[in-house]
């Protein structure tokens, strides 16, 4: 385990910047989430620490140690693939035990043995360590592919979308499973995801990326609270966030320059009857929560609302801000 | 076209067209649809044409054939033809197998030997010596042309600067006939004049006149292995270029990351991936090579004396010269359930390989 420091991270594919000018230092068991949409150089940023792909500026640094010229090998990174690759030939436990097996830290059989199993067991794959890699469910696979992470010990792992082609409810195990692993073993992890939840639940810092460019890093809190920019709050919150022009709605206390309001669920208070400055349109039951779809002038907010606030689509309320968030014509946050 | 044929053809149109179901569907339902109009439904369109164009007589008598007495229709002709020109004379060799019959005596009478034919066979030394040639040829071209096939694959395979001009000047040698390579290399072998004994002479300094590749005993039969080498091994390595390519880049970049070194990443990923194209490579030469025949009779004709004599020479030279139908017939016998034994052997293990 060691802190990995990137500065001035550059990276072009033809016309596209795929990273520029990244600046980021990962503390030593820290659990880093990379948050972005398609495209916002994720995953070239977690291939060039690993070095599968060369940067064409900047540093990168590991237990202090610059590695720009290294091999993946010489590196000491361990890597989770979006797309698993196992190695199809060989058995599950043979895939797990294939990263123990270079000469550069021989082990002994059993000592090999003793990892595996103990790992397989962690991942829960232990009942099928004899089946071939490509007789396997797309789950088993994935848990196959982190288990072959986790048998080392390296100085960061890093995880391109591991949880990304499991089914909600294993998404949901595998997520709390590996914050804990990742909590008992102290271990530096780099983690790519355009899942929020995601992002939320196992950070202890977040990065959101656009466009190869790091807009914020920050604690899940401070990401969803404290935004920086337009962009970074949209990526966050379910609903999405509503932008709203400044004067849409009162209650407010915007300061000069403002262009937009950011209103969450938090951010709006809703009174049936009197005054009436909005209509619902129609709402979506999703059980324990509704989500109201409403209409103030020609704009379209949603937002949740407990089950039992009673009202019905085609209903008037009353909408009032509650110290939104302000942002103005550039997309930086105000106040 | 007879008024036959032309029946035919609109019942098996007719036939077409019932199968895409009703007509009306596979138009376009609005102007939009008309300018993405896709090749099923104008082959659908089609049918639905022919389909109304067919007689209702004719249409009614074909709706009655079930589908699966059409797909006899269309296979019939192939089946006829394979039992016409490979099942008949392969029962017809057995049957000679087991008779004196000579072919050039039609008029003689027939005799049932029983199994004497294959007594003989199996007990003559000269049969023997020319199974051990043919197993000789067939081992050393077999190990020869899959290194050096997968050598150059793998190297191709680095999609070097060019590689895609060097596979077409690789791939040159398998395009030439076995009959033009067989007289080009018994002139490159000449000693006096050929090119091949005076590139060797110039390395090693061995006067020219000793390098009699096709008329020295021991050389002999490695002429012909280098000829076959030459020619085939760019067959190998196609095969072998298309196992190589099969094995996704991510696998590599996986083993990068877990600190397989390259010769850990050849052998436990190049390898063992790419090994069923290898073995299905082996199984079409070692077939093929165990039926050698052009290019030995071009080359050396079996000589020097029977020296590079393989089993098929030896079998031409028993039904053609000394005209023991029976007997070449009993031989061919054994060669082909030894092939097929060895083949379906081979075919196993190759699946069992593919299934991992």
């Amino acid at each position: 385990m060691a802190d990995v420091i990137l500065k001035g991270l550059n990276k072009r594919f033809g016309d596209t910047q795929a990273v520029s000018g990244l600046n980021l230092a990962i503390r030593d068991g820290e659990f880093i989430v990379l948050l972005g949409p398609t495209g916002a150089g994720k995953t070239t940023t977690l291939r060039l620490i690993a070095g599968l792909e060369r940067p064409d500026s900047g540093r990168i640094e590991i237990a202090g140690r610059n590695v720009a010229g290294e091999a993946p090998a010489e590196r000491d990174v361990a890597f989770v693939f979006q797309q698993y690759s196992l190695y199809p030939h060989m058995t599950v436990y043979e895939n797990l035990a294939f990263p123990l097996k270079a000469p550069a830290r021989q082990l002994a059989n059993d000592e090999i043995d003793r990892r595996v199993r103990e790992i397989a067991r962690m991942v829960r794959i232990d009942h099928k360590l004899e089946n071939r890699a490509t007789r396997l469910s797309g789950g088993e696979m994935q848990r196959v592919a982190i288990g072959r992470a986790l048998v080392r010990r390296p100085a960061i792992y890093l995880m391109d979308e591991p949880l990304s082609s499991l089914d909600a409810k294993l998404r949901g195990e595998l997520r709390l499973e590996l914050k804990r692993i990742q909590k008992e073993l102290g271990s530096t992890l780099l983690y790519v995801t355009h899942d929020q939840m995601e992002a939320m639940t196992m950070a202890d810092r977040i990065g959101i990326l656009a466009e190869g460019k790091l807009m914020q890093v920050g604690t899940p809190r401070e990401i969803y609270g404290n935004p920086s920019s337009l962009h970074v709050a949209a990526r966050l919150g379910q609903p999405h966030i509503n932008l709203l022009p400044a004067d849409l709605l009162p209650g407010g206390n915007p300061p000069a320059g403002t262009k937009t309001v950011g209103a969450r669920t938090e951010h709006l208070d809703i009174v049936a009857g009197e005054d009436a400055n909005a209509r619902v349109d129609w709402i979506e039951h999703l059980g324990d929560q509704n989500h109201l779809h409403i209409r103030v002038r020609d704009h379209k907010l949603v937002t949740l609302a407990d089950p039992y606030l009673a009202v019905r689509p085609g209903d008037r309320i009353k909408l009032t801000l509650r110290d939104p968030l302000y942002f103005d014509a550039g997309g930086q946050r105000l106040g | 076209m007879s008024g036959r044929t032309r029946r035919l053809l609109l019942w098996i149109a007719a036939r077409i067209g019932k199968r895409t179901g009703s007509p009306d569907v596979s138009y376009p339902q609005s102007s939009g649809d008309a300018l993405t109009i896709s090749p099923t439904s104008i082959v659908d369109s089609a049918a639905a044409a022919t389909a109304r164009a067919t007689p209702t007589a004719l249409a009614r008598r074909v709706r009655g054939l079930s589908d699966r007495a059409i797909a006899w229709v269309f296979i019939a002709p192939a089946i006829i033809l394979l039992l016409a020109i490979n099942i008949f004379p392969l029962v017809w060799a057995i049957y000679l197998s087991f008779t004196n019959y000579r072919a050039n005596r039609p008029n003689a009478v027939v005799e049932t030997v029983g199994i004497r034919n294959y007594a003989r066979v199996l007990t003559d030394p000269d049969i023997w010596q020319a199974m051990q040639t043919t197993a000789h040829f067939v081992f050393w071209t077999i190990l020869l042309q899959t290194v050096i096939g997968f050598m150059l694959a793998y190297l191709i395979d680095r999609k070097f600067r060019g590689h895609a001009f060097w596979t077409t000047i690789i791939l040159i040698p398998m395009m030439l006939s076995p009959a033009v390579v067989g007289n080009f290399w018994r002139f490159l072998y000449e000693p006096q004049i050929g090119l091949f004994a005076y590139a060797v002479s110039l390395v090693s300094g061995i006067p020219t006149s000793e390098i009699r590749m096709l008329g020295d005993v021991s050389l002999a039969p490695w002429a012909i292995i280098i000829v076959d080498t030459w020619m085939w091994t760019p067959y190998v390595m196609l095969i072998c270029l298309a196992g190589l390519r099969s094995i996704p880049d991510y696998i590599y970049e996986a083993a990068e990351v877990d600190r397989a070194s390259a010769w850990r990443q050849f052998w436990s990923i190049t390898v063992p991936m790419a090994l069923p194209f290898i073995m299905l490579a082996v199984l079409f030469r070692g077939i093929e090579n165990f039926k050698m025949f052009d290019m030995v009779t071009l080359l050396t004709g079996g000589g020097p004396g029977s020296i590079t004599e393989v089993a098929s020479i030896t079998l031409k030279r028993a039904a053609f010269e000394s005209w023991a139908t029976g007997r070449a017939s009993a031989f061919a016998i054994i060669l082909f359930v030894a092939v097929f034994g060895l083949a379906n052997i081979y075919v196993k293990a190759l699946n069992k390989v593919k299934q991992r």
